[in-house]
């Protein structure tokens, strides 16, 4: 409801940006009828209706922009206000559970594990929107350390084994030889970690993720980390990595998520001198995405 | 046993959902997606007394799937469980024909004594006919044709002889009893008396009955009081014909 009436008002202000600049058209032709014949004042007529009609574009550009990111900002509240409230809403289940009821020490178990990982998952959530703060425009310079990046992409390949329950085989990593970059250690690690869990997440129940590390030739080091996955359509390779950005359709309802990721692991890149980028044959052909970072001199 | 459709695709919530209404006694069945839930509810016509409902649902959302439940004529009482709360929400779950709201994360006690409250009101509404006993509270002796059966005892008296039932036994005969002379399909009994919903095997039946004819039938071979009634399931006869 809330999105069609947003469509009508982006409609309603692009409807009259055009009427607004038919009317100066209509009226600019009408002063040049009338005064076609006085040199200066055509001259500053020209330059005025020009200035109006740009004016007129750039208002229309401008409102329909807020009101698309106004929209974006609705849905990345609703996602995390889902995020937020589901994982805490099943330990307060759980809690309840225990406090209200016998419970065999069995299922005590499974309880405290699944309140454990629930745990887990909004500490994940609220980790992510700290960090966006942390990462975006205007916020503090990063505090340079030798990575071994080796290091921290195992590191993150084993924690999202363990927390997908894959094998060796659904998501491969083989370490080369040692690579050193100068950065943020935590930061590294948060935007590789998302690069994996995106690729896991978007893969449909049939994970092959493969991550590689080489080196480029203009002394830098490129993460790369292929998936089998939905892959992504041209026009929204770029889109991506905006802040609350995420695809429209069914995936985007089927896999939760708060649209923050990718634009962390954008900003992590810029942040270290680097880029990230996506590349993918279009949707249901997999995608790869690549973090470049320098290698420390 | 009253039956609960929980659909959630939070498989968390979902368990501890399942494991506090089953111990409320209810029986649970849970469904991960509003598609699946509209087939169980609209197109297969299972039989559930409340409706509890996500409405952030992978594919077709809660409040779609209520619309679209209200449109096919299915008034299951409904009460809407997700984590929006906001008033304009609240306002689109009951407009699309939800009868109660709760927003995550809830207090357990409160949204088992909203179901509760739908429940007893949808109990108070039902018609004198509707509200025929349950298999569970029909007569607790019956006889037909020298044959005696003490559902309390789990007894089976026949042709002198003393059978003892198990209670599934038991139930399957007081179900067919109480639908006498009426064929009746082996997925209602599953659905009835075992209270399962799911495609399951339905052979188990055909060995209960198989049971029940060699403690009532003189001849379970050729059976007058159990019969099969051919691509439906069986019927009941306590006074056949002929005798």
């Amino acid at each position: 409801m809330v999105v069609a009436g947003r469509q009508k008002s982006i409609a309603f202000f692009i409807a009259l940006g055009a009427g607004l600049i038919f009317v100066t058209v209509l009226l600019y032709i009408g002063w040049v009828l009338l005064n076609w014949r006085t040199g200066i004042l055509l001259f500053f007529g020209v330059v005025l209706a020009l200035l109006i009609i740009a004016g007129v574009v750039l208002n229309t550009i401008f409102l329909v922009r807020e009101i698309r990111r106004n929209e974006q900002h609705d849905a990345f509240i609703n996602a995390v206000t889902h995020e937020l409230k589901t994982p805490l809403a099943s330990i307060r289940l759980y809690l309840e559970t225990l406090q209200s009821r016998a419970v065999e020490e069995e299922k005590r178990k499974e309880f405290y594990r699944v309140m454990l990982e629930d745990s887990d998952r909004l500490l994940g959530t609220i980790e992510q929107v700290l960090r966006t703060g942390r990462v975006g425009p205007g916020s503090r310079k990063i505090s340079r350390s030798r990575v071994d990046l080796n290091a921290v992409i195992t590191d993150c390949v084993q924690r999202a084994r363990m927390l997908h329950g894959l094998n060796g085989e659904q998501l491969r990593y083989r370490p080369t030889s040692p690579c050193t970059i100068s950065g943020d250690l935590d930061e590294v690690r948060a935007a590789v970690s998302n690069l994996i869990d995106n690729a896991v997440k978007y893969s449909n129940g049939n994970v092959n993720v493969r991550v590689d590390v080489s080196e480029t030739h203009r002394g830098r080091i490129s993460v790369r980390v292929r998936d089998e996955g939905a892959g992504i359509g041209q026009s929204d390779l770029k889109r991506i990595f905006k802040r609350f950005y995420r695809v429209s359709g069914p995936l985007a309802t089927r896999v939760k998520g708060t649209g923050l990721g990718l634009y962390i692991v954008r900003s992590v890149a810029k942040r270290h001198g680097g880029r990230a980028w996506a590349e993918s044959e279009g949707p249901g052909r997999g995608s790869t995405f690549v973090l470049e970072l320098p290698i420390a001199s | 046993m009253r039956r609960v459709l929980v659909v959630e695709d939070e498989k968390h919530l979902a368990e501890g959902l399942r494991f506090n209404l089953e111990a409320e006694g209810y029986s649970v069945t849970v469904c991960e997606t509003g598609e699946e839930a509209l087939q169980r509810l609209t197109v297969d016509r299972q039989i559930f007394d409340v409706l509890v409902l996500d409405v952030m649902l992978p594919g077709q959302d809660g409040f779609s799937v209520m619309t679209d439940l209200r449109q096919a004529g299915q008034f299951i009482p409904t009460l809407i469980l997700t984590a929006r709360g906001h008033s304009d929400d609240v306002l689109r779950g009951f407009g699309a024909g939800a009868d109660d709201y709760l927003v995550k994360p809830f207090d357990l006690s409160i949204l088992i004594a909203r179901i509760h409250g739908l429940l007893r009101r949808r109990e108070w509404l039902l018609t004198e006919e509707e509200r025929a006993p349950a298999p569970s509270q029909i007569k607790d002796e019956y006889s037909f044709d020298g044959t005696s059966v003490q559902f309390d005892l789990l007894e089976l008296r026949s042709r002198g002889e003393v059978f003892r039932l198990t209670l599934m036994e038991a139930n399957v005969l007081r179900y067919l009893i109480r639908h006498e002379n009426e064929p009746v399909s082996r997925k209602t009994m599953l659905d009835e008396v075992w209270g399962l919903h799911e495609d399951t095997d339905t052979r188990p039946i055909d060995n209960f009955i198989m049971r029940l004819r060699r403690y009532i039938e003189a001849d379970p071979q050729h059976p007058r009081h159990l019969l099969t009634v051919r691509g439906v399931g069986y019927r009941f006869v306590a006074h056949p014909k002929g005798t």
